[in-house]
């Protein structure tokens, strides 16, 4: 038989071999040891190697793109040698950021000629007076609102008494010139509603800072974007646990508190609470301004309702309650003071309009951000916090709906689940012979727990290696003692003790598995109502988007693999990062794209998946892997037979 | 005026599965019964082929069972101690097959021993001529080593073993297909799940023409309707060409009959109820007919009237084919 002169690393002396020998066995004579948690079924990508002189025939091409094909990269444990070749080892932590290209973070950059004079409600004016004297007896108010009819055109500017007794002192303070701010909300461009945000002493620099923020409310966390409103820049981008969380993880458990005595205010003093911790720290990381607090004019917040209810104080119960109906979608405008915000007690406070009980304004602000509504393309757009949210359609139309798909994903009711921080186990292979785990963990210490991401990869690497089966059961017959009877039944050892921070075995028992299960069928489920209530095959859709903190770390192919994203060409997922405060943030700079948002909540149809039995069946189809109708799953459906095949003959 | 009668065309059947084993084939049996086949929805025979009429099995005990009805141990008075004479009682009776259920603990109250239950299927085996079904007691590990044993003494045999289950399926199925044998796969009352259960069990390699589904059933008036239900769109799903559902239907009436008040209490009842043992059998046998109707392939029962009277209900509605030009 053939032998052929194989390079590695450009070294001086070539190995040789037979022909058909793979690029692995060839490299482990060649003494380099190339990395195989897959076990050598080309499943996991970590043995990517590049072939630059020679060609090799590949057997699977899994997870390398048409690109990387053609620049000579490969699977060392798919790749026959069948000539003379050339190959170049990468190191570990190159493959590692290969592979996890699939996690785009986007940058913010304002929105392309963006201008504060067309764009922005609120508006700065300077104004100078003439000294009152003895004949001029005008008082101080009437001098103003004649200022501003006269020049600017405002007849009816709305002042609250608050401001009225600031006036005095900054016109004579100023030596009669002022900065006054001034919300002219031009939805209707005959009659603007025009109200005073601050009047100040002198006028400022024509090109100083006006400040605003851009908050998202979520149920888990609270982000504020601080934003110059005259140049759209965003300053500091911040974000903390909404404290209201010791109150409850979920929206029900935070209603439920808040029809407590008392509770309710309570809440609504820890969210406000958040918000100021925020409004401090992100002042406080703006660089080359000095920025305070009271500085801040205008603050626009997206939320879904529960939240948006507790923000304003307003009870939420009858949103827990059939028909599920909240008190409001769509609130006034406010100012800071009314809700003890520490931001100008005249600031405006914008709170973005949501569709019903279960989708709120993060969603039709997320649903901006995207373009959704923007877009010829078939378009699915979900955010996967602690419920998920999801809006198919286009230009044409949008419907949304609800699901709760539980803390699971953010690793909460899961015996060893934690968040995504350092020490949290994010990323999972199974060895498919020996059934033992190797784990990527947070920060690279010791591992303390699994996060949402972890979770999600365990599931798939279980379920392609034949750990668990179908349903969930943890194959008891495999021979390793990782699968073992444990407190609450069987159960899966990710770590040993003596591997982790706290010296306890980190596991995954039936119960997390199941409940793993759920959260990923209430998801797909409600895919799948969403097509089915327009007629549209799921297949069909064009581009998913995904916003959300938790979808930043998803990695599509597990998420496929488990049945939690549709199976759709990679290419077609894009990660959108936390959507709601960019639409927050889009809404805070633009009238147009705040009136956007409320043609989008007009626009959108709301499927509530309670109604009718529809969701219940798509659920139940949904709560096996990836799915029982596994036509929908081809991809799957094909790596799981190659992976099942090749174990057998080995 | 010739009056056009609407059709409806199936892609799908379902499949043909025999139970039992002559001794050609390397079993013991004096006859086998095939079910399935089905080319359109229950008796609808001038849409489709129903090549082969639903069956019926009696179920009997290893021995004499503690919570049966008093009218049911009464009937069997004479054989109900002993396995074989029961199973030759049952066959008499006009069983297509019999339904061995074996006891969780034996006469002493001892948990029953994987040489008992092998005991009992032998001698049932022995004593009579028509295919064979084992149920294990219903409780995991009881299941799994009875069964195991079981199936290891009678390979060849083509049984049926029960109850598969998705949270307890691969012991049995594991020893069924290491001796040639079937098994049946439960599961509560729903479409999915029970789909879900056959790929459970065909992704271990156990072909699909040797699993039979009991998507489980209630009693007339304790829920049959979504029994029947379900069933019916397992049909539907099978003859539209879902290959997970095409599998011939096993369901337990009898179980379920005598577990209803109607059949179960004698006393302390309205008087308009009427006679016990008639109101029983008519419970047991309507609750049969209409699983019959809804697609069920085999229904177990327990009192040997009832046996007479589906078997005359099925065969009536089996003669309308005659009737299909």
């Amino acid at each position: 038989m053939a032998e052929h002169k194989v390079t590695f690393n450009h070294q001086a002396e070539p190995v040789v071999v037979k022909s058909g020998t793979l690029i692995t066995e060839a490299a482990r004579l060649a003494g380099i040891e190339i990395n195989q948690p897959c076990g050598g079924q080309g499943r996991c990508g970590r043995c990517v190697v590049q072939v630059i002189d020679g060609k090799v025939r590949q057997r699977s091409a899994l997870r390398l793109s048409a690109e990387d094909i053609s620049l000579g990269y490969c699977l060392a444990c798919q790749s026959i040698i069948e000539g003379d070749i050339s190959v170049i080892v990468p190191e570990q932590e190159k493959i590692e950021r290969r592979l996890v290209t699939d996690r785009t973070a986007v940058e913010v950059e304002p929105p392309l000629g963006y201008s504060p004079e067309y764009h922005q409600s609120l508006k700065r004016y300077f104004l100078s007076f003439a000294e009152p004297n003895y004949e001029d007896q005008t008082d101080d108010l009437s001098r103003l609102q004649k200022q501003l009819r006269v020049e600017l055109g405002f007849k009816d500017v709305e002042i609250p008494l608050s401001l009225v007794r600031k006036i005095g002192s900054a016109l004579r303070e100023g030596n009669w010139q002022v900065t006054v701010y001034l919300n002219v909300n031009g939805s209707n461009e005959s009659e603007p509603h025009v109200c005073m945000v601050d009047v100040l002493p002198f006028h400022c620099e024509s090109d100083s800072p006006m400040w605003g923020a851009a908050i998202d409310i979520g149920t888990t966390t609270v982000t504020l974007w601080l934003v110059d409103l005259w140049t759209g820049v965003v300053h500091a981008q911040v974000s903390e646990y909404n404290a209201q969380i010791r109150r409850g993880e979920d929206v029900i458990s935070r209603i439920i508190y808040a029809d407590k005595e008392g509770g309710l205010q309570e809440l609504q003093q820890l969210v406000v609470g958040t918000i100021n911790q925020l409004i401090e720290l992100a002042c406080k990381r703006v660089k080359h301004y000095p920025v305070q607090p009271e500085d801040i004019l205008k603050l626009t917040v997206a939320g879904n309702t529960t939240m948006m209810h507790l923000f304003l104080g307003i009870p939420p119960s009858y949103i827990r309650l059939a028909p599920f109906i909240p008190t409001f979608n769509q609130a006034p405008f406010l100012r800071a003071r009314e809700i003890g915000l520490s931001a100008n007690p005249h600031a405006i406070v914008d709170c973005l309009p949501g569709v019903a009980s279960y989708v709120g304004a993060d969603i039709t602000a997320g649903v901006l951000s995207a373009g959704l509504d923007d877009t010829q393309k078939l378009t699915l757009f979900l955010d996967v916090g602690t419920n998920g949210e999801m809006v198919l359609g286009s230009k044409e139309w949008l419907v949304t709906c609800a699901c709760s798909a539980g803390p699971a994903f953010e690793g909460a009711g899961v015996r060893d689940g934690m968040r995504a921080t350092s020490g949290a186990i994010e990323e999972v292979w199974i060895h498919s012979e020996t059934y033992e785990p190797s784990y990527r963990v947070i920060g690279g210490g010791k591992p303390r727990g699994i996060c949402g991401s972890g979770l999600i990869s365990l599931l798939a690497e279980m379920f392609m290696t034949g750990v668990i089966d179908k349903a969930g059961n943890l194959n008891t017959q495999l021979s390793t003692s990782r699968i073992r009877e444990g407190e609450h039944g069987m159960e899966y050892v990710v770590a040993w003790g003596e591997e982790t921070q706290h010296g306890k075995d980190i596991v995954i028992t039936r119960v997390d598995i199941d409940n793993l299960l759920r959260a990923k069928a209430a998801i797909y489920a409600g895919f799948l109502v969403l097509a089915q209530s327009v007629g549209v095959p799921l297949e069909e859709t064009e581009q998913v988007l995904i916003g959300g903190s938790f979808g930043k770390y998803l990695n599509i192919e597990k998420s496929i693999q488990i049945g939690l994203l549709p199976d759709l060409p990679w290419e077609k997922f894009n990660f959108l990062g936390n959507t709601a405060v960019k639409g927050a943030y889009f809404a805070l700079l633009s009238q147009e794209n705040r009136e956007r948002i409320r043609e989008i909540a007009s626009k959108m149809t709301y499927i509530e998946l309670s109604a009718d039995n529809t969701f219940y069946e798509a659920f139940m189809s949904a709560m096996f892997l990836p799915h029982t109708d596994m036509s929908r799953f081809p991809s799957v459906l094909g790596a799981f037979q190659t992976a099942n095949k090749l174990s057998v003959q080995t | 005026m010739p009056v056009e009668v609407p059709k409806e065309k199936w892609p799908g059947s379902v499949r043909t599965i025999t139970l039992g084993a002559l001794p050609a084939e390397g079993g013991t049996r004096k006859r086998v019964v095939t079910v399935g086949g089905e080319t359109a929805m229950p008796f609808m025979h001038f849409e489709g082929e129903i090549p082969y009429p639903p069956v019926v099995a009696i179920e009997i005990k290893d021995r004499k069972p503690d919570d049966w009805s008093p009218l049911l141990l009464e009937t069997w008075r004479d054989v109900i101690d002993d396995p074989a004479q029961w199973a030759a009682a049952a066959e008499e009776a006009g069983a297509d097959l019999i339904v061995l259920a074996l006891s969780l603990t034996n006469r002493d109250g001892n948990p029953t021993t994987p040489e008992e239950a092998v005991a009992s299927v032998k001698a049932v085996l022995a004593a009579t001529g028509v295919p064979l079904i084992v149920f294990g007691p219903g409780q995991a590990e009881a299941d799994n080593a009875l069964l195991v044993a079981v199936s290891e003494a009678t390979k060849g045999e083509r049984l049926a073993l029960g109850i598969c289950e998705d949270k307890n399926y691969r012991t049995i199925v594991a020893t069924a297909m290491a001796n040639g044998h079937l098994v049946t796969a439960r599961t509560p009352m729903d479409v999915n799940l029970a789909k879900q259960l056959n790929i459970l069990i065909s992704d271990m390699g156990l072909p699909l023409d040797r699993i039979l589904m009991d998507p489980t059933t209630g009693a007339l008036g304790y829920g049959i309707e979504y029994g029947f239900s379900v069933m019916e769109r397992l049909r539907l799903a099978a003859l539209q060409g879902d290959k997970m559902t095409q599998l011939p239907m096993i369901v337990t009436p009898g179980f379920e009959a005598w577990k209803a008040k109607e059949s179960k209490v004698g006393e302390g009842v309205p008087k308009a109820w009427g006679d016990w043992l008639n109101r029983a059998i008519n419970w047991e046998t309507l609750t049969a007919m209409t699983l019959v109707e809804s697609g069920a392939d085999i229904v177990v029962l327990r009192h040997p009237e009832s046996v007479r009277r589906v078997k005359a209900a099925i065969d009536e509605l089996m003669a309308a084919k005659a009737f299909v030009s």
